[in-house]
Parts: C-alpha cells; sequence; structure tokens
C-alpha cells in the first residue's frame, strides 16, 4: 500500500535540499533563527490561490455595466496611400455606436521611448494618409456588442493606392529604396547623428592583416511573437469624477499611464490603471497600443469600452521580437586565439520604431560576446520596413546576437578542429577586461560555467584549461 | 430569432439567463453568470483556457454555442473549490508551483478533475495527453505534470480503503 | 456576419426541413464555431446537430454505423471499434474529441480530417437525408464533391475490417494534437492473414490526408502492391508510386509540398512496419 502510494513518476516535485548546506553554513534558515528565513526554504506563491480558484482577475474579468465594444479596421495592404476612407455601411450596421478615425485622436502620433528622450514620434495612433505595415489600425468601430463590432470594422471600405514595399533590411537601407517612414525621413534611425550604433575598439583591419585565419559567416532569424495565453487588451471605465480607470494586461502600467496622457493630451492625474495581472506577456505588452484609442472610444460614448486583441489580430500585429541579419567576420590565430571581430547587424524594426532602437543598442553593447578580442568593429543597423512593427521579448538584441556569435564559436572550432569548450575558455573575457564598449568586466564567471558545464557533460578538459580562472589570466 | 432563456445546471445549480443568438457557453458564463474562471485565449479551440465540464466531459466552452447544450450540467473552476477549501488538484497545483501568470490554470484543473475522475492513477503519459488541448505559454508544463499526479497520489491516499477494494 | 439565429432541431427531418431555409450545420461546433467567434461567417443561421438523435454509435454483425453527430470520443470508446482507437488518438486533443463529430470530420479542410481518411479505406458509406428522402453515397464522393444543397449526411456506414488487415499512421510535427503531414490508412488483406511478411497483398485501400486538398486514395500504391510481399522495399517503391500518381500537396504552416511529397514513401511504409520504438 504504501509503495502504491509513492510517487512512481519520472518527473520529480521541487527538492530543497540543495540549499541545506547554504543554510547550514549561515546558520540560518527556518531552524536557525537568523534572519534569512526564505532561502532554501519553500515559500508558496501569493497569487497561486486566486490562480487555482478562479478569482484572480484579469482585465476582461471586468464587467461593468454597459460595456461597448471596440473593434479595429486594418490595413489589408503593405504599403499604401489611404485615397478614401467611407463609414456609411458601417455606420448602417445594427449596435454601432460610433466610429472614430485619425481625427478624433487628440495627439495622434507618439513612440513609446519618448518617455526617455528616444524620438522622433513616428507612429499614428490611426492611419492618417499613409498605411505602412499589413494589420495597421485605420479606424476603430465601438459597438453595442462584440458582433456587431467585428461586422461594423469588416463594412469599413477603404480605397488605397497601393506603393512599392520594402521587407529586406538591405534592401531597405539601399539608395532608391521605398521609404517607408517620413517622420523619420530614411530607412534607418538615427543614433545621435550617425547612421547606426557603432563600436570601434581597437584596429581590426590589422588584426584580419595578421590573422592566421580569417572567418566570416551570415546569420539570420524569424520575427517570434510572444503569443501569450491571454491577448493584448484592456477595459476603460469612465469615473463620475472624469477621471478614466483603465483596467489593462500591459506590463509596463507606467509606460502606459504616461504615453496615453500624452496621447489624449490630458493632465496624467486623469488616468487610473489597474494593472499587473498580466496573462503572460514576454515583452509582447509593452508597447501601449490598444489603451489610447480605447480612451478616445470611452470618452466619445461616455460608456466602458472593451478593446481587446482576437489570436488573429495577437498573431499578426502585435509587435513581435525583431528579426535580425548578422555577420561575422573573425581574425583567428591558428591556436583559436580570436584577435579581431567584426560585426554588421541589422534588425528589422518594422514600420515604426517602437521598444527596436533600443534593443538595437543592446545587441551593440553585446558584442563581441562574452570574449575578451582586443579589437572590435561594430555598425549594427536599426532599419525600417513594411513588416509588422517589432519591439521587446525576453533578452531583445542579445538573444538573437547570442545565436550567431555561439553559432561562430563552433564554426571557427570546427573548421581548426579545436575542442569548442577550449575555444571558448581561451577567449573567455576574465574579471577586469576592457570590454568593446569601455566597461570593465566584473563578475564574469563564464570561465567555472564552461568548466562546471565539462564537467557534468563528462567532457574532458585538460589540466591547464581546468585550472583556468575567470579572477586570474592563469593559462592565457 | 430573438435571444432565448436558456437554461444550465451551472455547479449544481440551475442558472436561467438570456443569451442572443451565437453567444458561447463561453460568453454566457463570463457575461450572463458572473464565472469568470474560465477564460477567452483564442476563441478558436486551440487553446484550451476555457475548458469545462458539460456532463462531466471537459469540452472548450468558446465553441460551444449556448443554446445546443440548454440543460445539462456544466461545471467550472467556481464549483471545485466547495466551501473554500481547495481540492486536491488545486493544492497541489499551489504546492508544485504549476501556476505562473494564471491564465491557463482554469482549463489545467478542469481537465485534470475531468482525467481523476474516469482514472483515479493515471501515468504520465496519460496526463500529458489529457492537458495536450491546453497551452501554457509561460512553458510551465511540468510542474503542471507533476502537479496534477501529485493530486492523483493525494486523492489516493485520502481514501485507502476505496483503494484497497477497488483493487 | 452577426449571427441570427442557432437551431437545435431534434430530429434528421427537423434538420432537413430547417436547412431548407438556409444556414450552416454543424456538429459539435468545432469548425464552425471559429469563424463565428471572428466575425468570418458567411451566414446568419447556424443548425446545430446536437440534439437530433444522430450521435449513436453501433458495431454488429461486421458493419458498423456511426451517427453523424457522433463525437470521436463517443467512437473510440465503443468497443466494437478499437480499431479506429490508435486513429482517433491522433485527431486534436481528448478535449476536442469530446466535441468533433464523424459527420464533421467528413466536411473539414485538409490537413484536418483524419477519420475521413480511415473511412475513405475503409470504402464507407454515407446515409443522406435530404429534401427528397434519403440516399447512400460512397464516402468517396461526399469528401470529393460534397452533399447536395439541403443535404445533411445523418450517418455514416462501414464494414468491419478483419483482424490483423488494419493498418494506421500519421506523421505529425508534435507527438499529440497536431494535423496530418502525411495520413495513411489502410485495409490490406495478405495471403496468409498478414502473420508473416511471406505473404502477398490480396488486396489493399490506401487511403492518404494531407497530401491533396481532400483525403485522396492511393490507387498507385494500390496496385503495385497486389500480388507483392509487404516488404520495406515493395512498400518504398508503392509510397514512391504514390508520391508520383496520386498526391496534389500543398504548403501550411506545418510542412511544404515538397516535403510532405518527399516523406510520404516512409511514411507509407511505417503504416505497415512500424519503426521500432526505443
Amino acid at each position: 500500500m504504501t509503495d502504491r502510494l509513492a510517487p512512481t513518476y519520472r518527473l520529480a516535485p521541487i527538492d530543497t535540499s540543495t540549499f541545506a548546506d547554504e543554510r547550514a553554513a549561515a546558520g540560518t534558515g527556518v531552524d536557525g533563527g537568523g534572519d534569512f528565513t526564505v532561502i532554501g526554504s519553500v515559500v508558496q506563491r501569493s497569487d497561486a490561490r486566486g490562480h487555482v480558484t478562479g478569482r484572480t482577475e484579469f482585465f476582461e474579468d471586468v464587467a461593468p455595466a454597459r460595456l461597448a465594444h471596440l473593434k479595429m479596421h486594418r490595413s489589408d495592404r503593405h504599403h499604401a496611400r489611404i485615397l478614401d476612407v467611407d463609414l456609411s455601411e458601417a455606420l448602417a450596421v445594427p449596435g454601432v455606436l460610433r466610429i472614430l478615425t485619425h481625427a478624433d485622436i487628440p495627439n495622434n502620433l507618439y513612440t513609446p521611448l519618448k518617455l526617455i528622450g528616444v524620438g522622433p514620434d513616428d507612429e499614428p495612433i490611426l492611419a492618417v494618409d499613409k498605411v505602412r505595415y499589413l494589420g495597421e489600425p485605420i479606424c476603430a468601430v465601438v459597438a453595442e456588442t462584440e458582433a456587431a463590432a467585428l461586422e461594423g470594422a469588416a463594412r469599413v471600405r477603404v480605397a488605397y493606392e497601393d506603393l512599392p514595399p520594402v521587407f529586406d533590411v538591405e534592401e531597405a537601407l539601399k539608395e532608391g529604396a521605398p521609404l517607408v517612414n517620413e517622420y523619420h525621413g530614411q530607412n534607418h534611425f538615427i543614433y545621435e547623428g550617425h547612421h547606426c550604433r557603432r563600436i570601434r575598439f581597437g584596429d581590426v583591419e590589422a588584426a584580419f592583416a595578421r590573422a592566421d585565419h580569417v572567418f566570416e559567416w551570415r546569420y539570420q532569424s524569424a520575427p517570434i511573437e510572444q503569443a501569450p495565453a491571454e491577448t493584448t487588451g484592456c477595459v476603460v471605465v469612465p469615473q463620475a469624477d472624469g477621471r478614466l480607470r483603465i483596467h489593462s494586461d500591459t506590463q509596463a502600467c507606467f509606460f502606459t499611464l504616461d504615453n496615453t496622457a500624452l496621447i489624449l493630451e490630458t493632465p496624467f492625474n486623469k488616468l487610473r490603471i489597474v494593472g499587473g495581472t498580466v496573462g503572460g506577456g514576454f515583452g509582447g505588452k509593452v508597447d501601449v497600443v490598444v489603451e489610447p484609442v480605447a480612451c478616445v472610444a470611452a470618452m466619445a460614448t461616455d460608456r466602458p469600452v472593451k478593446f481587446v486583441y482576437d489570436r488573429a489580430e495577437e498573431m499578426q500585429v502585435s509587435s513581435p521580437r525583431a528579426a535580425e541579419r548578422i555577420y561575422i567576420k573573425d581574425a583567428v590565430m591558428a591556436d583559436g586565439r580570436i584577435i579581431g571581430r567584426k560585426v554588421t547587424l541589422y534588425v528589422d524594426a518594422g514600420a515604426y520604431a517602437r521598444h527596436t532602437p533600443y534593443g538595437t543598442t543592446k545587441a551593440a553593447a553585446h558584442l563581441p560576446g562574452p570574449y575578451s578580442i582586443p579589437n572590435v568593429w561594430a555598425d549594427c543597423h536599426c532599419v525600417f520596413t513594411n513588416r509588422t512593427p517589432s519591439s521587446a521579448m525576453r533578452g531583445f538584441g542579445v538573444t538573437i546576437a547570442d545565436f550567431a556569435l555561439e553559432s561562430q564559436m563552433d564554426r571557427i572550432a570546427r573548421a581548426l578542429d579545436l575542442d569548442p569548450l577550449r575555444l571558448r575558455l581561451l577567449n573567455a573575457y576574465r574579471d577586469g577586461d576592457l570590454k568593446a564598449h569601455r566597461k570593465v568586466a566584473e563578475g564574469t564567471a563564464l570561465v567555472e560555467v564552461i568548466q562546471k558545464a565539462a564537467e557534468m557533460a563528462g567532457h574532458e578538459l585538460p589540466e591547464a584549461y581546468r585550472r583556468m580562472s575567470s579572477t586570474t589570466r592563469e593559462g592565457l | 430569432m430573438p435571444s432565448q432563456i436558456v437554461s444550465l445546471v451551472v455547479n449544481g445549480e440551475r442558472r436561467e439567463f438570456i443569451a442572443v443568438p451565437g453567444a458561447t457557453l463561453l460568453a454566457s458564463l463570463r457575461e450572463s453568470l458572473g464565472l469568470t474562471a474560465a477564460k477567452r485565449g483564442c476563441a478558436q479551440g486551440a487553446c484550451g483556457t476555457c475548458t469545462v465540464l458539460v456532463d462531466g466531459r471537459p469540452e472548450v466552452a468558446c465553441l460551444v454555442a449556448v443554446e445546443t447544450v440548454a440543460g445539462r450540467e456544466v461545471r467550472t473552476l467556481e464549483g471545485v473549490a466547495a466551501g473554500g477549501e481547495l481540492d486536491e488538484v488545486q493544492s497541489a497545483f499551489v504546492d508544485c508551483f504549476a501556476t505562473q501568470c494564471g491564465f491557463c490554470t482554469a482549463g489545467m484543473i478542469m481537465v485534470a478533475e475531468a482525467l481523476l475522475e474516469r482514472d483515479p492513477d493515471p501515468s504520465e503519459e496519460d496526463v500529458v495527453e489529457a492537458i495536450s488541448g491546453n497551452v501554457c505559454r509561460c512553458t510551465g508544463y511540468r510542474p503542471i505534470v507533476i502537479a496534477i499526479l501529485e493530486a492523483a497520489r493525494r486523492r489516493r491516499a485520502k481514501s485507502p480503503q476505496e483503494e484497497a477494494v477497488a483493487r | 456576419m452577426v449571427i441570427q439565429a442557432v437551431h437545435v432541431p431534434e430530429s434528421a427531418e427537423a434538420v432537413v426541413t430547417c436547412s431548407a431555409r438556409g444556414g450552416w450545420i454543424m456538429g459539435g461546433g468545432t469548425v464552425v464555431m471559429p469563424l463565428v467567434n471572428s466575425g468570418a461567417a458567411s451566414v446568419t443561421e447556424l443548425i446545430s446537430l446536437r440534439r437530433a438523435g444522430l450521435d449513436g454509435v453501433e458495431a454488429r454483425d461486421g458493419v458498423a454505423r456511426i451517427g453523424a453527430a457522433a463525437t470521436l470520443a463517443a467512437v473510440g470508446e465503443h468497443p466494437g471499434l478499437a480499431f479506429l482507437r490508435p486513429a482517433l488518438r491522433t485527431i486534436g486533443s481528448p478535449t476536442i474529441r469530446n466535441q468533433a463529430t464523424v459527420g464533421g470530420n467528413l466536411f473539414v479542410a485538409q490537413p484536418y480530417g483524419d477519420l475521413a481518411v480511415c473511412l475513405l479505406a475503409l470504402d464507407a458509406t454515407c446515409e443522406i437525408a435530404g429534401p427528397d428522402g434519403r440516399r447512400d453515397a460512397p464516402v468517396a464522393d461526399v469528401l470529393g464533391s460534397g452533399v447536395g444543397s439541403g443535404e445533411v449526411v445523418v450517418a455514416v456506414r462501414a464494414t468491419l475490417p478483419e483482424p490483423g488487415t488494419w493498418y494506421y499512421h500519421k506523421a505529425m510535427r508534435r507527438r499529440l494534437n497536431s494535423a496530418a503531414i502525411v495520413t495513411v490508412a489502410s485495409v490490406t488483406r495478405t495471403s496468409d492473414g498478414g502473420v508473416t511478411s511471406d505473404g502477398v497483398v490480396a488486396s489493399a485501400a490506401i487511403a492518404l490526408g494531407g497530401v491533396a486538398p481532400r483525403p485522396v486514395r492511393a490507387v498507385s500504391a494500390e496496385r503495385l502492391l497486389r500480388g507483392r510481399p509487404l516488404t520495406p522495399e515493395v512498400l518504398t517503391e508503392a509510397g514512391e508510386a504514390a508520391a508520383r500518381g496520386d498526391i496534389d500537396p500543398f504548403d501550411d504552416a506545418y510542412a511544404s509540398a515538397w516535403y510532405r511529397r518527399r516523406v510520404l514513401p516512409v511514411h507509407l511504409r511505417r503504416a505497415f512496419i512500424p519503426p521500432v520504438v526505443r
């Protein structure tokens, strides 16, 4: 009977014994009476009870009386001039209350990073005279029911004049490419007067000249959608005192509050965000795209308004992780030491900046990866194309660069018939090394992590490599 | 055809409400009856966040036109913790850290309830198959599978005599 | 369009009467309701089969008769239809199988509709009710050209395969709950009853899913197998013949047309000689 009731499955529950030594050594822990009572003990998640009883309140669980529903009519072109928008058929749909266009938005131009001084404002809330990507919002249909809002949105008629689209980052930077975003004036973001985010460290050309080997490869990633279980959305409820209460699943309550106030041209204290409960975000809910227009709709109808993406919108228009194209050229000595690395990196921002200028800077700061390379040259371009605007997602800027950098390391090891771990240990940064962007590396620990990984995987390292340390120059 | 009065037995109670044509069981539970544990994740039947039990079997409520299940028994997560006390599945989800953002949790628990009612001693493979229609985008599948197996163990331990008789 | 009415008729005749006025017939709603929810339905009325008394499942005297509104779960749980269980487990999730129906499966777009592939291999017959009364039609005809205006499939009939003659294999991107890259279903008799690999094929009906807009019979492969043993070489040859002559594959999120054509011979072989699972 006892055996029968014991767990028989392969998966094991959380084992807290891992921290027993630390707890004992510190003389603390549950029994030790010290301050550190949490480390090494099991602490229930504070939100778990709400989740397992269904009582956690997500934004869409709010059901104010007289709730109206907003659905967007979106561009079905990648790049086109808007010649005419005909709302007559849509307005005739029973239950349609109001249709908002760009003229209804007090300040119809924004960029989410303006709050930290990044500009120019480059994105209309609702399209004005042009659409720059497939699915760009053109007008917002507010109706009594979701079905009526969908039907109204389907009956908006837009006349377009197609413009040539550009979908490739390198094509977009060529002379004569179609101009995607007039607010920038060219198809790249300008960093303090420069055409890209640059790193110049040592003399990379001299390194290529004296290297035993030069390797150059190209890497390309696709956009990646965060696909949270709960789609992006909000419910805006006008209050008796004239304020708006915004129930949102944003990951960025304060970004949303500030940007929405700027778009509405209203003091910040007229808005109240109720947030913090997010049904999965992963970076996909930081762009402030649903709240401003829902607020305008709530003010225009003096009713609570819900604007939530359906799954198709979440996949098509919510901003994904940017696609990147990365060229890496390395100067390598016969023993595996990398003496120069030249990186040309293109990040596809899509039609608007969103958080991608920042992601591109992060990519630059990450180069040349966790390695000490004396000569580094990098040009990191933030490029506008007629694709869905890209933005944040879990380590954006860094993740794809790492895919490229570590693939490059493996390929070099293969080309020189070297152990890929030894190649990394030889080049790994040590504490005190000056990184390419002029910061001193601290607490690196990469050497120890590789040594431990090798040990756990049963990968033999020679004594000299086992004795290497991230705090000394031993073995270099 | 105008809206209809629909009657369901929800968590053991007969409930009546007005449904507009085409209203889903999910919309009816959430908007007409105020039972918001079941979530709308995709409205396409692909994510399982709206899973409830209809006559004891899991169904995705977003694909059920509510008129078609009139009179039937529906069980939602709100009906699981009787009197505010967590049942074995719920407490195992808490103890095994099987929740993260919480959006898939209601569907996962309802699938687990139906599974354990049918099979008190499922294998790991059985659990994986049972939740194969439920998406967890925080990718916490591992603790969820552990929690369901742990819930089964706790439930069996609670009634060892019944267990012995059954064998 | 905005839905104006959902009808839940209580007999097959009432379904026919109701559908004469237009609208979409739906079984479990797994195909129709996603369109309704996204506002993409091109009708204003829905007719549900949930209460039309069409959910019976019978298997007796070597013949199965399955109501159009029987769920995939109900089919899988019927003791007389155990041979279909592995196939049903490759369709959707257990939750979806509690909703999706046999009738609905005949009308879904590929690469879904694996049960329809099975029914094609079984050479099943559809019982159809319409304004002019009842008629029978081969499932191949219904899969190929649908039913007439105002008609509804009320049941499917099939001869149960003899023991040892049923084969099924589905290649998926995931082990569970994924659409077909290639689906293979077959009723194949060998001279020795399939006990050894020495016997030769006496008759073969092979249906394929995932490789054409509709489930198709692999007639080239069937022809090639007749009179030959089910060895890997012969099966590969048959699969290559099918890839050349019997399919019209498409690109989608699961696989490209090129890939589907390329791997068909492998999966056709695996339907008869399952790979050793370690």
